[in-house]
């Protein structure tokens, strides 16, 4: 059965019990003799149930975040030092730390460039819709890892594909900065083509890479650009200037 | 059998307490991954039962239907068990031969049937999240019952935007759903309605 907007329409006035008398007449006599329709009424009704209940896709959600930081956590180096020497490792770390605080507070000018990376950055959003080869299943899969933050498996499959267009570039080119491949990020970046709709997200997100980079000198031209530009990432661009111009 | 320890556990999973969470998620994640790898699974079928097994409980716990007659973690094993064998009974990976460890003969048959029943939610629930942030405020707001109208006034969109971006949002969930292999499995052995 194709879906149509239509379809959608009646199935959910039809649900939510809003459709006139004598259209709820015709959709029932329809729906006794499509077994399609049937399948299709139950997806949605099954779909309106389970989603309304808000509290426990929070739920989820909360899990899915507490997943990925325990992840992150796994993955960092620090779990890979043996039991034996955790404390040895622990007090060199502390006095190298101490170290790097002293080398910032007296040496070095204070540095927030990290910290406003951190603020600022977000991976770029999923989108519901697969430019070109929406059937292909490699793409959704990895559309669907890069969605659960499974970067490294992104990055595998996508640096495969010599043309990419320029939705998947980004979603490479935010997976590179994941893992801590800047400068591939920054060359996807700029490849974006700036004729079309990606091209203000591109330089949104390579004056993050300047940021993350430490070279917050070259985020600032992009930003007014985009400030000029005077599109979905105004607002943002103009507090990230403002917070680079206090420093 | 509930423990102080465990009465605060359950007090912490259903008031969304992240700390006691995460010291729970962290805490038992290790069982389940060696139960679940070493039974055919992967590292997402781990996450998938372990957050599942997690839900059922919170819902439990919502609807004060939870009894424990063991402790929390034999209880939460025993569903995170019964949860994947389930899977794979349907997937028809698993030859079912093996004598039954303790903790799956704790939970009775009607969280079985339970947990068989939540499998469809579980799914909608996963494929809903990884949805843009677009598309989940604009079903959310359909879910909840809101017309149309009251959803382009709620978020600023046009009403016809509204309507394109509902539609197109509503059946790429829908596909999302449509090619997940539970899914596939539970369309092809529905289950049976209550």
């Amino acid at each position: 059965m194709e879906r149509t907007p239509e379809i959608f329409d009646k199935i959910e006035g039809y649900l939510s019990h809003t459709l006139p008398k004598e259209e709820i007449v015709a959709f029932e006599k329809e729906l006794a003799t499509n077994q399609e329709l049937q399948q299709e009424v139950e997806k949605h009704r099954v779909l309106h149930k389970t989603l309304s209940d808000q509290d426990t896709l929070d739920f989820k959600e909360k899990l899915m975040q507490i997943s990925a930081t325990i992840k992150k956590e796994q993955n960092s180096p620090s779990t890979l030092v043996s039991a034996p020497y955790w404390k040895i490792a622990a007090s060199i770390a502390i006095l190298l730390g101490v170290g790097v605080l002293l080398w910032y507070t007296y040496i070095n000018q204070p540095n927030n460039t990290q910290d406003l990376y951190g603020a600022f950055y977000e991976p770029f959003p999923v989108e519901d819709a697969i430019r070109g080869n929406t059937n292909n299943e490699e793409i959704q899969s990895v559309v669907k890892n890069y969605a659960r933050g499974a970067y490294d498996s992104v990055a595998v499959v996508l640096e495969k594909h010599p043309n990419l267009n320029s939705q998947l570039q980004l979603y490479l080119a935010n997976s590179y900065l994941n893992i801590n491949q800047e400068e591939k990020a920054m060359s996807l970046f700029k490849d974006i083509k700036s004729s079309g709709k990606y091209y203000e997200v591109a330089k949104w997100y390579l004056s993050l890479t300047y940021l993350k980079l430490n070279t917050p000198k070259k985020s600032i031209p992009l930003l007014k650009e985009i400030i000029t530009y005077n599109g979905a990432y105004k607002d943002k661009a103009t507090r990230l200037l403002k917070a680079l111009e206090k420093k | 059998m509930n423990t102080t320890e465990d009465h605060k556990i359950l007090e912490g999973i259903v008031s969304g307490n992240e700390v006691i969470i995460t010291t729970f998620y962290r805490n038992n994640l290790p069982y389940i991954r060696q139960y679940i790898l070493q039974n055919s699974g992967n590292e997402e079928d781990v996450e998938d039962v372990f957050q599942d097994a997690l839900i059922l409980v919170y819902q439990k716990l919502k609807t004060d239907s939870l009894e424990l007659h063991s402790s929390l973690r034999t209880y939460f094993y025993g569903v995170c068990k019964n949860m994947w064998r389930n899977r794979l009974r349907k997937n028809k990976k698993m030859v079912i031969a093996e004598s039954l460890p303790e903790d799956i003969q704790i939970i009775d048959s009607d969280i079985i049937k339970e947990i068989e029943r939540k499998e469809r939610e579980h799914v909608y629930r996963k494929h809903f999240l990884n949805l843009s942030d677009t598309c989940r405020e604009v079903l959310s707001l359909l879910f909840q019952g809101n017309s149309m109208k009251n959803i382009a006034h709620i978020t600023g969109y046009s009403e016809g935007y509204t309507r394109k971006k509902k539609f197109e949002c509503k059946r790429s969930l829908i596909e999302m759903i449509e090619k997940d292999h539970i899914y596939e499995e539970l369309q092809l052995k529905p289950e049976k309605k209550l």
